[in-house]
C-alpha cells in the first residue's frame, strides 16, 4: 500500500516536473521504444493538444483472449518500434510507439468502440508545425491488407513520422544458407546429377508439372491468398471465379491423369507385342479417359451451375 | 502384309496424294468459312431465337451495326477519321472530347495497326467501287482475321508435325472459346488482329530458323512490326523469340541458321518497331526489350567464338576463348543492371512488372489491378475457354519432347511461359490459346494416325518367323529403314498415316512392323472415344460462345417468367437521352469503364475513358466519387462537369455496377491522395463492405453512395427497400443530395411546381433509366446569391439556416489569362498546366482571343472550344487550360510560342509515356541509329557468310603450310 502511494506520489511529482512530451519519451525509452499504455497514459498520449504524433497498437496478447493474429502481429510491431528507437534523438521525441493491451485498459476499447484486435491507429499532432495541412486530426487506421509483415507497416507509418523510420528487414540467414548449400551441393554433385539435367524426360516432367499446376489455377491461389480448403471437408469453393488451394491439386491431378492416359495410348500401347495384352490396355485407358473426363465435367458443373452438358456422371 | 480393314489396292500413290491435298484445301476453306460464319451467327444467337419479332430484329441490327462496337467506340471513331481524312490527319488527330479538359492526341497514344488495317480495307473496297460503310468494315474485321488466324495456325502446326495436325489445330482455333471471345463480329479490338499476327510471326520465325533463311527472318520482322503497331502485347514476341534462341544456344544447338534467322529478325524488326510513335525509343531503353538485345549480342559473341575456334588449334586458346566469352556475358549482364540502376534503361513498366511480382500491381498501381481482365485466372476459366484441349495440351508437349527438333523447343517454351501468364491474368488466356491448339492438335493427330493406320503389326509369336524371313531389314529398329527408304523413293512423308497408307497400297510385301495396333475393335474404341470428345467440344464451344461471349455489353438479356426473352436496354436509353436532351458541349463524368461508350453513343465529352494513360485524372474522378458532396463539388465545377453518370444495379440485380466497383475508385484515389481518402473508412468497424444501416459514415456520405441510392426507397412505397445485388436492406432514410440536382436557385420557375419533392442541392437527378441501371445527375451551378448550395437548398425548403462553416472551396489550379499569349508550364504533380495569359479578360476579349490569338490549326484551338461558353462569372474568375504533357520537361519553361508552324513540337510533347530525348531530336537520331544498326547488321551478316566459306579455303592454306614446313 505504501509502495503504491509512493509510486503515485512519484509519478505525480514527475508530472509536475516534466512536460508531457518528456514524460512520454521517458516512458518510451524505459519500454525499449514502446510505451505500454493504460487508461491514464492513453489519455496523456492522445491529449487533444499535442505537438507529437503517436502510433498505437490495440491488442490482446493475454493467452485467455485467444487472439492469434495479435501474437502474429506483435513481433512486427516491436521490430518497427525498435527501429524508431534508433532514429536521431531530436526527432525521436516527436513520434511515439505505444501498445495498449485489452486487459490493461478495456475502458479505452469501449470508449473507441473497438471490438476486434489487433488495430493500429495513428494519431497526427494537433499542434505545432507538423499539424496536418487538411486540419483533419482524427486517427488514421492501418489497413492490414498487406499482411502482418513489418516492412509494409514501416512504410505506412513513415508517412506520419517526421523522418522515415530507419527500418531494415532482418537478413533471412536461414534462407541464405539454404540457397548457398543448395547451390554448392548441386555444384559438387554436378557429375551425379548431370544425367538428370541432361535428360530430356526430366525436363519434360518438369514442364508438364508446371503447365498442369498453372492451368489448375495455382497463380490464382497465390495472388488471392485463398485458403487451402473451406474447412469441415468442404474443398470446392462456390462460384465460377473462385477456388481453394486443394482444387489446384485435384484438378491438376485429373488433367495429368487424362494426359497420361492419352500418352499411354499414343506411346506405349502400339509397342505391345501381344494382341490380348494390347487390347486390354486400349480398353483400360479408354475407360479411364471416359470416366475421369466425366468426373471433370461434373466437377465443372459444380463450379458453373449453368453448364448444360454432362457425361456419364 | 495384314491390314485391320480392307483398303483399295488399285489406287496409284499420285492419286492418293492429290486427293489428300484437295481434301486439305477444302477442309481449310471450310474451317475459315466456318470460323467467320460461326462468329457472325453466334453473335446473333443470343437474340436469334426471337428474330421473328420485329422489335427484336431492329435491336439486333442496331447492335450489330453500332453498339456492340461499343467496346471500342473510340477506335471506330478513330478509324472513321482515318478513312475520311487520311493517314496524316489521323496521326495528328487531337480528340478534345476525351479526357476533358486535357484532350487526347489519339494518333500518338494508340497502337494504330487496327485503324490502319480497316482504313486500308475500306479504301481498297472503295477503289473497287464497293461502297461499304466504314462501320461494316469495323464490325466484320474480327471474323475476317479469325479466318486468317486459322490459316496461320495451320501453317505453324504443319511445321511442328504435318498437315493433318495443322488442319486439326486450325479447326480448334476456329472455334475455341478462348479465342472466339475476341473475334466475334463487332468486337473491334486490337486483339482481333493481334493473334493472327502473333501466329504468323512465329510461323515465319520457325521457317527462318529451319531454313536459315534471311527472307523468312525479314518476313518475321515485318509481321513483328505490324504486331507492334497493333497491340501492346507485342512484347510477348519480343521476349519469346530471344528466349527460344537462348535455349537453343544453351542446348548447344547454335548454327548459322539460328544466327541468320535471329539477326535478320532482330535488326529489321527492332528498326521497324521504332517507327511506331507510341513505341519510339522503347526498344533500346526499356527492360522489356533488353532480353532481345542481349541475345543479339550473345549470338554475335558465340558466332565469333565459333569462327575463331575453327581457326585455332591450341586447346588452351580455346579454353581462353570460352573464358573470354563467359566474361563478356557476365560483364554485359552487370552493365545492364548498372544502367538500369542508374536510370539509363527504364525499369519494367507496371503492366509487365505485375506479371512477375504479382503483388506489385495491387499495391502500387491499383489502376491496373482494378481491371477485371487483369485478375488472376481460376481453373474453371481455363476449362471454360479450352475444354478438353486443356488436358490434351500437356500430352502434346510431351510428344514435342519426343522429337525435340528446334521448333519443338519453341512450342515447349511457349507453352510454359504462356500458361504462367494466363494464370496471372485472365486477359493473357488469349496468348495461351494458340499454343494449346497447336500442342493438342499434335497429340490428337498422333493418336488418330496411330489408330487409323490400317497396317497390323506382327504379333509376338510371329516375330521370330518374320525376322528370320526378312533377315537384315527387320534387324534394325523398325521405323528407321522404312522412313529412309520411303523418303528417297517416293518422297512421301513416311511417318504419317498417309505415308503408311501410300506405302501399304504401294508395296504389299513390305517389311512387317513391330509397332502398331491389332484388330479392328481396339481401333474403333479409341476412335469413337476421340470423336465423341471432339463432338462434345463443338457443343461446348457453341454453348459458351452463344451464352458468355456474344452478348454485347450494352444490352442485357433476361428471361421473363413465361420464358420469353426480356431485353434490358438501359444503357442505350440513357446514352440517347444524353444525346437528345443535353447541350452538345456538356461534360459527362462517369467511372472510366463507360468513357468510350459515352463518347461514342452519347457523343459528349468525358472526363476519363477506358484508356489508362493518365492515372491522376482517373484518381480525380475516383476522389470526386468517393468524397462527400462538399469536397466533390469544387472538383466537379473545376472540371466543368455538367452531368454525372452512375451505374446502379441494385434494383434488378445487375452485379457489374458502380457500387461493386466503388472500392477500386477509393483505392485509386487513395493512391494519389492518401491523406484524404482512406479505404478502411469505407468499411464497417467489423471490416465489412455494407450499404445498409451499418454502413460507415464516410460510405454513406460519399457521392457515389448518394447518387446510387438517392430516392431508392421511395420506389418501395414505404416498404423496406432491398438492394438485390448486395442482398442488403437500404436505410429507410435515404441520402439527400445538395450539390447535384435541379437548379433550384438559378431557375426558380422550373422547380416551383414540384417544390415538395425537391431535396437535392448539389446535383439533381436528371434522368434514371427504366431499370434504374443508369442514373444521371446534373451538377448545379453556383448559387447566384453567393450562398453555398447546401444553405441555399435549406432555405428553399424553408429550413432555418444553420450557422456552419462554409464548404471548403479550394482554389482551382487556374491562372489568369493575360495579354501575351504565351504558354507557360507549371508543374503540379504529374500534370502540367499550360497557361494562356491574357490581361484584360472581359468577355468580348476572350472571344476575340479565341478567334485571333490562337492559330487556327493548333492543338490549343482545338481544345479551346470545349471550354464552356464564357459566362458573366468568367469575366471575374480565372480560367485555365489544362494540358497534359510528359513530366520530364522542365517546369516554367516557356514553350516556343504557338505560331502556325509551332504546333508540331507542341503536339508531340503531349505524349503520355515519358521520353528521355527532346522531341525535336528524335527523328534524326532514330534515323541515324537505324542507319547504323542496319549497316552493322548487314555488315555482320555478309561477314558471316564469307566466314562460312573460309574454312575450306583455310584448310587448304594451312595444309599447304604444314607441307611446306615439313619439307623445310
Amino acid at each position: 500500500m505504501k509502495a503504491v502511494f509512493v509510486a503515485a506520489l512519484l509519478s505525480l511529482s514527475s508530472c509536475f516536473a516534466l512536460s508531457p512530451q518528456q514524460q512520454l519519451s521517458q516512458l518510451a525509452s524505459a519500454g525499449n521504444g514502446i510505451i505500454k499504455l493504460n487508461a491514464e497514459t492513453y489519455d496523456l498520449l492522445t491529449s487533444p493538444k499535442r505537438n507529437w504524433s503517436a502510433s498505437i497498437q490495440f491488442t490482446a496478447l493475454d493467452a485467455r483472449r485467444k487472439c492469434s493474429p495479435c501474437k502474429d502481429f506483435n513481433p512486427s510491431w516491436n521490430a518497427v518500434a525498435k527501429a524508431w528507437a534508433n532514429a536521431p534523438a531530436n526527432v525521436r521525441q516527436e513520434h511515439f510507439f505505444a501498445t495498449l493491451d485489452f486487459d490493461d485498459a478495456s475502458s479505452v476499447f469501449q470508449k473507441l468502440g473497438l471490438n476486434s484486435a489487433p488495430i493500429v491507429f495513428n494519431y497526427p499532432p494537433t499542434d505545432g508545425d507538423r499539424k496536418p495541412a487538411s486540419g483533419n486530426t482524427s486517427p488514421i487506421k492501418y489497413d492490414f491488407s498487406d499482411g502482418f509483415e513489418a516492412r509494409p507497416l514501416a512504410e505506412f507509418l513513415s508517412k506520419f513520422t517526421p523522418v522515415p523510420i530507419p527500418y531494415k528487414d532482418p537478413i533471412d540467414w536461414a534462407k541464405f544458407v539454404t540457397i548457398a548449400i543448395g547451390v554448392l551441393g548441386s555444384l559438387l554433385f554436378l557429375r551425379f546429377i548431370a544425367p538428370i539435367v541432361q535428360n530430356r524426360w526430366s525436363w519434360a516432367a518438369a514442364t508438364v508439372v508446371t503447365i498442369l499446376v498453372m492451368v489448375g489455377g495455382y497463380m490464382f491461389t497465390r495472388i488471392r491468398g485463398v485458403p487451402y480448403n473451406g474447412g469441415n471437408g468442404n474443398w470446392i469453393a462456390g462460384g465460377y471465379q473462385n477456388q481453394f488451394g486443394q482444387e489446384v491439386q485435384v484438378v491438376a491431378f485429373i488433367y495429368g491423369l487424362l494426359s497420361f492416359a492419352l500418352l499411354m495410348l499414343i506411346l506405349v500401347v502400339p509397342h505391345q507385342k501381344s494382341p490380348q495384352r494390347q487390347r486390354l490396355q486400349v480398353y483400360l485407358w479408354t475407360g479411364v479417359t471416359m470416366i475421369v473426363y466425366s468426373v471433370l465435367v461434373s466437377l465443372f458443373r459444380v463450379k458453373n451451375r449453368g453448364y448444360p452438358f454432362k457425361l456419364f456422371l | 502384309m495384314s491390314t485391320a480393314y480392307p483398303i483399295p489396292s488399285d489406287v496409284s500413290p499420285a492419286t492418293v496424294r492429290n486427293t489428300a491435298s484437295l481434301l486439305r484445301i477444302v477442309a481449310l476453306a471450310l474451317i475459315s468459312g466456318a470460323a467467320i460464319a460461326s462468329l457472325l451467327s453466334m453473335n446473333c444467337a443470343c437474340i436469334g431465337p426471337l428474330l421473328v419479332e420485329k422489335k427484336i430484329l431492329t435491336v439486333t441490327i442496331a447492335i450489330l451495326g453500332s453498339t456492340s462496337v461499343g467496346v471500342n467506340l473510340l477506335w471506330s471513331r478513330a478509324t472513321r477519321v482515318l478513312a475520311a481524312k487520311g493517314f496524316y490527319e489521323f496521326w495528328n488527330w487531337f480528340d478534345p472530347t476525351a479526357w476533358y479538359p486535357l484532350g487526347r492526341v489519339v494518333g500518338g497514344t494508340v497502337y494504330p495497326g487496327l485503324m490502319v488495317t480497316s482504313g486500308i480495307i475500306y479504301n481498297f473496297l472503295h477503289a473497287l467501287n464497293l461502297p461499304v460503310d466504314i462501320r461494316n468494315v469495323c464490325v466484320l474485321l474480327a471474323p475476317g482475321f479469325s479466318a486468317l488466324t486459322a490459316w496461320a495456325t495451320y501453317m505453324f502446326t504443319k511445321e511442328m508435325k504435318d498437315e493433318s495436325a495443322g488442319l486439326l489445330a486450325a479447326a480448334f482455333i476456329g472455334i475455341v472459346p478462348g479465342y472466339i471471345s475476341r473475334s466475334v463480329a463487332g468486337s473491334y479490338d486490337n486483339e482481333a488482329i493481334a493473334i493472327f499476327l502473333l501466329m504468323f510471326t512465329f510461323y515465319c520465325w520457325i521457317k527462318a530458323l529451319k531454313q536459315g533463311s534471311a527472307l523468312f527472318g525479314t518476313l518475321a520482322a515485318l509481321f513483328y512490326f505490324y504486331m507492334v503497331a497493333a497491340w501492346g502485347g507485342y512484347a510477348f514476341i519480343t521476349n519469346m523469340i530471344p528466349l527460344h534462341a537462348l535455349a537453343l544456344l544453351l542446348m548447344g544447338r547454335f548454327s548459322s541458321r539460328l544466327y541468320v534467322a535471329y539477326t535478320s529478325w532482330y535488326a529489321i524488326g527492332t528498326l521497324a518497331s521504332m517507327q511506331v510513335p507510341f513505341v519510339s525509343f522503347q526498344p533500346v531503353s526499356t527492360s522489356e526489350h533488353m532480353g532481345a538485345l542481349g541475345v543479339f549480342g550473345l549470338l554475335q559473341i558465340v558466332a565469333f567464338a565459333q569462327l575463331v575456334r575453327t581457326h585455332v588449334s591450341s586447346q588452351q586458346f580455346q579454353k581462353l576463348l570460352y573464358g573470354a566469352v563467359v566474361a563478356i556475358g557476365v560483364l554485359g549482364a552487370f552493365a545492364f543492371v548498372f544502367l538500369t540502376y542508374k536510370g539509363k534503361i527504364a525499369p519494367w513498366t507496371g503492366r509487365f512488372y505485375s506479371l512477375w511480382d504479382t503483388g506489385y500491381a495491387k499495391k502500387y498501381i491499383p489502376i491496373i489491378a482494378s481491371v477485371s481482365e487483369h485478375q488472376p485466372t481460376a481453373w474453371p476459366s481455363f476449362f471454360m475457354d479450352l475444354q478438353f484441349l486443356v488436358f490434351t495440351f500437356p500430352a502434346g508437349v510431351v510428344l514435342c519432347f519426343r522429337e525435340l527438333r528446334d521448333e519443338h523447343i519453341f512450342v515447349i517454351l511457349y507453352s510454359v511461359v504462356a500458361s504462367y501468364f494466363a494464370g496471372v491474368m485472365v486477359r493473357l488466356m488469349l496468348t495461351l490459346t494458340p499454343v494449346v491448339c497447336v500442342a493438342s492438335a499434335v497429340a490428337l493427330s498422333t493418336l488418330l494416325d496411330t489408330y487409323i493406320d490400317p497396317v497390323e503389326p506382327v504379333a509376338e509369336e510371329d516375330v521370330d518367323d518374320a525376322v528370320s524371313a526378312n533377315g537384315s531389314s527387320s534387324a534394325t529398329p523398325p521405323s528407321q529403314p522404312a522412313s529412309k527408304k520411303a523418303k528417297k523413293a517416293a518422297a512421301a512423308p513416311a511417318k504419317t498415316a498417309l505415308g503408311d497408307f501410300v506405302a501399304a497400297t504401294n508395296s504389299k510385301g513390305g517389311p512387317p512392323r513391330r509397332k502398331g495396333i491389332f484388330g479392328l475393335d481396339s481401333r474403333l474404341v479409341v476412335l469413337f472415344n476421340t470423336l465423341s470428345m471432339l463432338v462434345f467440344f463443338v457443343f461446348h464451344c457453341t454453348w459458351v460462345t452463344s451464352n458468355a461471349y456474344s452478348s454485347p455489353s450494352v444490352v442485357l438479356a433476361s428471361q421473363n417468367p413465361d420464358g420469353s426473352q426480356h431485353i434490358i436496354d438501359d444503357f442505350r436509353e440513357a446514352y440517347y437521352w444524353l444525346r437528345q436532351n443535353t447541350p452538345k458541349d456538356s461534360v459527362v463524368m462517369s467511372w472510366w469503364d463507360y468513357g468510350y461508350q459515352i463518347a461514342g453513343m452519347a457523343d459528349r465529352p468525358t472526363l476519363v475513358d477506358n484508356n489508362t494513360w493518365n492515372n491522376t485524372h482517373i484518381a480525380t474522378v475516383g476522389k470526386a466519387m468517393s468524397s462527400s458532396e462538399e469536397v466533390a463539388y469544387p472538383i466537379l465545377r473545376k472540371h466543368d462537369v455538367d452531368y454525372v453518370l452512375v451505374i446502379f444495379g441494385g434494383l434488378i440485380g445487375y452485379s457489374g455496377d458502380d457500387i461493386n466497383k466503388f472500392l477500386w475508385m477509393v483505392r485509386i484515389a487513395q493512391g494519389v491522395w492518401p491523406d484524404e481518402i482512406q479505404e478502411p473508412n469505407y468499411f464497417t468497424p467489423q471490416g465489412e463492405y455494407r450499404i445498409d444501416d451499418r454502413a460507415s459514415k464516410t460510405m454513406k456520405e460519399s457521392l457515389m453512395y448518394k447518387m446510387s441510392y438517392y430516392r431508392f426507397n421511395e420506389l418501395f412505397g414505404g416498404q423496406q427497400a432491398v438492394d438485390r445485388v448486395r442482398q442488403q436492406q437500404v436505410p429507410k432514410e435515404g441520402p439527400t443530395l445538395d450539390y447535384l440536382g435541379l437548379l433550384l436557385s438559378s431557375s426558380p420557375g422550373t422547380c416551383a411546381h414540384n417544390e415538395a419533392e425537391i431535396l437535392p442541392i448539389l446535383t439533381d437527378e436528371a434522368f434514371t433509366s427504366e431499370n434504374w441501371i443508369v442514373r444521371i445527375y446534373e451538377v448545379k451551378k453556383e448559387d447566384l446569391l453567393g450562398r453555398d448550395l447546401k444553405s441555399a437548398n435549406q432555405f428553399a425548403q424553408g429550413k432555418k439556416r444553420k450557422r456552419s462553416k462554409p464548404a471548403p472551396r479550394r482554389r482551382a489550379i487556374v491562372c489568369k489569362i493575360y495579354e501575351d499569349s504565351r504558354l507557360w508550364m507549371n508543374k503540379t504533380g504529374h500534370c502540367f498546366l499550360l497557361f494562356v495569359r491574357i490581361k484584360s479578360s472581359t468577355l468580348s476579349d476572350l472571344r476575340e482571343f479565341r478567334s485571333q490569338e490562337i492559330p487556327e490549326r493548333s492543338a490549343l484551338s482545338r481544345s479551346f472550344p470545349i471550354l464552356r461558353t464564357p459566362t458573366a462569372q468568367d469575366a471575374k474568375e480565372e480560367r485555365s487550360i489544362y494540358i497534359h504533357t510528359h513530366p520530364t520537361s522542365n517546369a516554367q519553361r516557356p514553350l516556343p510560342s504557338l505560331s502556325a508552324k509551332g504546333h508540331r513540337p507542341f503536339l508531340s510533347s503531349l505524349r503520355s509515356e515519358p521520353i528521355n530525348l527532346p522531341q525535336a531530336q528524335v527523328r534524326p537520331s532514330i534515323f541515324l541509329f537505324s542507319l547504323f544498326k542496319c549497316y552493322h547488321s548487314l555488315f555482320v551478316m555478309t561477314l558471316f557468310e564469307i566466314i562460312q566459306n573460309i574454312p575450306n579455303l583455310d584448310c587448304s592454306i594451312s595444309s599447304g603450310g604444314s607441307q611446306q614446313s615439313r619439307t623445310d
